[in-house]
């Protein structure tokens, strides 16, 4: 009876995962991490396809470089979002019910995807072998954060505390930090990172100035093959060309509310997306939901034409 | 044992400079070079600290004045002594000989010490093995006499005062006898006032009844003497710590490649895999020792954060290591010998391979070791959490190899829940930078401020958060008043004010403040 039910929920499961998903799932261990990342707010997840790509590099930039710790917060809390959750946190069902990594699902009909159906069948007919991706606590609890900065980015906008980065939902001891003296170093040390399995994230962070295309483009493939989210933090809005995924600029935004500095909120532009796009939202960080939510807007911020994305939230 | 003495170690250090410098005026054959003689003050006296071959003959000696010593012979070439280079050169040697033992001790200012018991058959005996040094030495152009016995005393004493000859265990008192005192290494003066008393040559106190020396001259004389006579042991302690753990060879051409060298080392873990399997042991701290053709020692030392043994994992290290050195990793003409050795052993603990968590532990644990052998151990950290509650001593980033399990974390939440503890920044700045700020009114937070020249005007703050300063402490610091504080733009600091206006005493300047952190 255990065993039906089971045989069930799991055949649910993976028809949920095969309509939102893109691309089967990546990753090299044995457990095989989705191929997005949802943000949990619809509006931003039909942009970007689903979510945000998994295996692949995203360029976060400061409108300047004041505002890093806001751009630092969207890194740390795609982080926290994307793998490397508390340790000691209990799912509750409703987030259980999506990926096993601690995330909303796309509470939106997703978009057929035509690759759909034959991937959920084909994954389905596999039976009791397929279960392996179907651990109950992804293995994104057990995925580390690596932080790989360059010495002179760590002095001027602080090093990491953290005590605050615990409450931004990434726990300290998951988190290596690494200082380099040189940006190449720092390439290598990414590349390295994003090779290793254990790894979830790699945020590199850099002062203003140019990346070497061969580099970043060699970032990308690093991630592609262990499915890891490589994230580039930079001081200043790159001018260059790159083959980031997508390019979000994220600055601060102020709190709405009159008295005291609020919850942390950053203005985030979608600058670029390879899948569809641009836009601008203000996002929130939810302490207690330990995800961004899409704040009222403090001022009006224009939305794309075809889509309304605060209407459908509220 | 084995005691080298360098007879000339500073005038041949200086004549080496000269001949391996590109410059024709001081470099010149023996022949035409000046007698040379190296001086140092000794009091208020400019004397010979140390004379050349050519010095020597002239009749010239250490302990001579520099003024008589030109009044002898004007033309002579004097150099100032440097001890400091003395002795990285004797250091040098000493890493120099480590392909012969492990147990080399610096006898300064120009000794050597090795103890060769156990080694020499590698060599095909002794004879052989001080053939193959002295040919290296004359080689690189030291003057040396050295002698080999049964104790350290005895061959010290053979090296210094005797002839050079192999001396086996036994010998010892028929080696000693006809050597003068102050061949048993008794302050010079002990050995005469010794001499005054008609005790001239070792054998001279060999048979004396023992009471009446120790009486007169102190336990020194007979301490000494009972050590180069092997009756009591004398420890040698060797300049660099002895590995538990060591695996060499030796090429019969030089090898250079880079690739060669890798192979070399991954070999050579192979072999000490075995060793560390059987004690039940893992590195975690590993040392390739490559001895170049012309007497450089390469040392390269790679630290692991868990005990290690698999041959590929210590090869992996190497690789990071090699090309952080790039450019100054020169192998010369090439290496004639390699050794790897576990300087620091830990018990490993076997492991069950296969499914689980453990994978990817050893993945990380991987990862921390290549970054750090690459950048070095202190770039690679993890935050822990400290016990104290002023911001930054609450928590340190420590090399990552160094940290096991939660590292405080689980108190630090135990800590914030009682405690309630208000938010902290994401980014705390590495020392708090003093600012320039308006406050409305003394105690309260600041209306704007001027950080890195850029003015900010404050439009909702928080605070005070009252922190004290480590009032036990002479370095304890003021107590802070933490304010967070958001300005026009969105952006939120962490400020604070270091005094309190409570306890200002009237006429000092009003309080500082300080910025701290960032949040998002």
């Amino acid at each position: 009876m255990g065993l039906v039910m089971n045989a069930q929920l799991r055949q649910r499961l993976l028809a949920l995962r095969g309509t939102t998903r893109t691309a089967p799932g990546i990753g090299n261990g044995f457990g095989v991490l989705p191929a997005v990342l949802p943000l949990g707010i619809a509006a931003i997840d039909t942009m970007l396809g689903g979510g945000l790509m998994r295996g692949a590099l995203h360029e976060i930039s400061a409108p300047a470089e004041t505002h890093t710790a806001a751009a630092t917060g969207f890194a740390l809390g795609l982080a926290a979002l994307g793998g490397a959750t508390r340790a000691t946190r209990t799912p509750s069902p409703r987030r259980g019910e999506g990926w096993g990594e601690g995330v909303l699902p796309s509470p939106l009909p997703a978009p057929p995807h035509p690759t759909s159906r034959s991937l959920s069948s084909g994954r389905a007919s596999r039976g009791p072998a397929g279960s392996v991706d179907l651990s109950p606590l992804g293995r994104g609890e057990k995925r580390s954060v690596l932080w790989i900065a360059e010495e002179m980015a760590r002095a001027e906008s602080g090093a990491p505390h953290g005590a605050g980065l615990d409450a931004f939902g990434l726990a300290p001891e998951r988190l290596l930090t690494v200082t380099v003296s040189h940006r190449r170093d720092l390439l290598w040390g990414m590349e390295e990172a994003l090779r290793c399995r254990a790894v979830g994230v790699v945020i590199g962070e850099m002062r203003p100035g140019k990346i070497d295309e061969i580099a970043v483009r060699r970032l990308s493939l690093a991630a592609g093959e262990s499915g890891a989210l490589a994230l580039l933090l930079r001081a200043a809005p790159a001018a260059d060309s790159s083959t980031a995924a997508t390019r979000w600029i994220v600055g601060a935004a102020s709190s709405a509310i009159a008295h005291g500095p609020g919850a942390p909120r950053i203005a985030a532009h979608l600058v670029r997306n390879r899948r569809g796009p641009a836009g601008s939202w203000i996002l929130e960080w939810s302490d207690s939901d330990e995800r961004f939510i899409l704040a009222t807007h403090a001022q009006p911020v224009a939305a794309p034409a075809f889509d309304r994305p605060h209407r459908q939230v509220a | 044992m084995l005691s080298l003495w360098l007879r000339r170690l500073s005038t041949d250090r200086i004549v080496r400079l000269r001949d391996s410098s590109p410059s024709p005026r001081v470099a010149g054959r023996s022949e035409e070079r000046a007698p040379l003689v190296v001086t140092g003050k000794r009091g208020n006296v400019e004397v010979l600290t140390a004379v050349d071959e050519a010095a020597g003959r002239l009749g010239l000696s250490p302990g001579l004045t520099l003024a008589q010593a030109r009044a002898m012979h004007p033309g002579i070439d004097v150099v100032a002594e440097d001890i400091e280079a003395d002795t990285v050169l004797l250091e040098s040697i000493a890493d120099w000989f480590l392909r012969y033992t492990p147990l080399v001790a610096c006898d300064a200012p120009d000794g050597l010490l090795l103890d060769i018991s156990g080694c020499s058959h590698l060599y095909g005996g002794e004879r052989a093995l001080v053939a193959d040094l002295s040919g290296r030495l004359e080689h690189a152009g030291f003057a040396y006499s050295l002698a080999i016995a049964g104790t350290i005393g005895a061959a010290w004493a053979a090296a210094h005062y005797g002839k050079p000859a192999n001396h086996s265990g036994g010998e010892e008192r028929a080696l000693l006898a006809p050597l003068p005192l102050s061949a048993l290494r008794i302050p010079p003066v002990t050995a005469a006032s010794l001499a005054r008393v008609g005790l001239k040559r070792i054998g001279d106190i060999l048979d004396l009844p023992r009471a009446p020396l120790t009486a007169r001259f102190g336990s020194d004389v007979l301490r000494q003497l009972d050590r180069a006579l092997g009756h009591e042991h004398e420890p040698l302690t060797p300049r660099l710590p002895v590995a538990p753990y060591v695996a060499e060879q030796r090429f019969a051409e030089p090898i250079a490649r880079e690739d060669d060298i890798l192979a070399v080392a991954r070999r050579l873990a192979r072999r000490l895999q075995f060793a560390l399997e059987r004690r039940g042991d893992g590195a975690r701290r590993i040392e390739l020792t490559l001895f170049r053709t012309d007497g450089m020692v390469r040392r390269i030392a790679a630290g692991t954060s868990r005990p290690l043994r698999d041959p590929d994992d210590i090869r992996g290290l190497f690789v990071e290591r090699l090309a952080a050195l790039a450019d100054a990793f020169d192998p010369g003409f090439g290496f004639d010998m390699a050794r790897l050795s576990v300087i620091v052993a830990e018990p490993c603990p076997p492991q069950q391979i296969g499914i689980g968590g453990g994978e990817d532990e050893a993945e990380l644990c991987r990862l921390i070791d290549r970054l750090s052998a690459r950048l070095g151990a202190r770039r690679v950290q993890r935050l822990t959490a400290q016990d104290s509650h002023i911001p930054e001593a609450a928590e340190a980033a420590l090399p990552a190899q160094a940290v096991n399990g939660d590292a405080g974390w689980t108190a630090f939440r135990r800590y914030r829940e009682e405690t309630a503890l208000s938010p902290r920044p994401l980014r705390l700045l590495t020392r708090p930078e003093p600012i320039e700020a308006v406050a409305e009114v003394p105690d309260g937070p600041p209306l704007r401020f001027r950080w890195r020249r850029a003015l900010h005007e404050v439009v909702a703050a928080e605070g005070p958060e009252r922190i004290e300063g480590a009032w036990w402490s002479e370095h304890g610091g003021p107590a802070r008043d933490y304010f967070r504080v958001e300005d026009k733009s969105g952006l939120r600091f962490w400020l604070f004010r270091a005094g309190l206006y409570r306890d200002l005493v009237p006429g000092s300047p009003a309080p500082t403040w300080f910025l701290h952190g960032t949040f998002a």
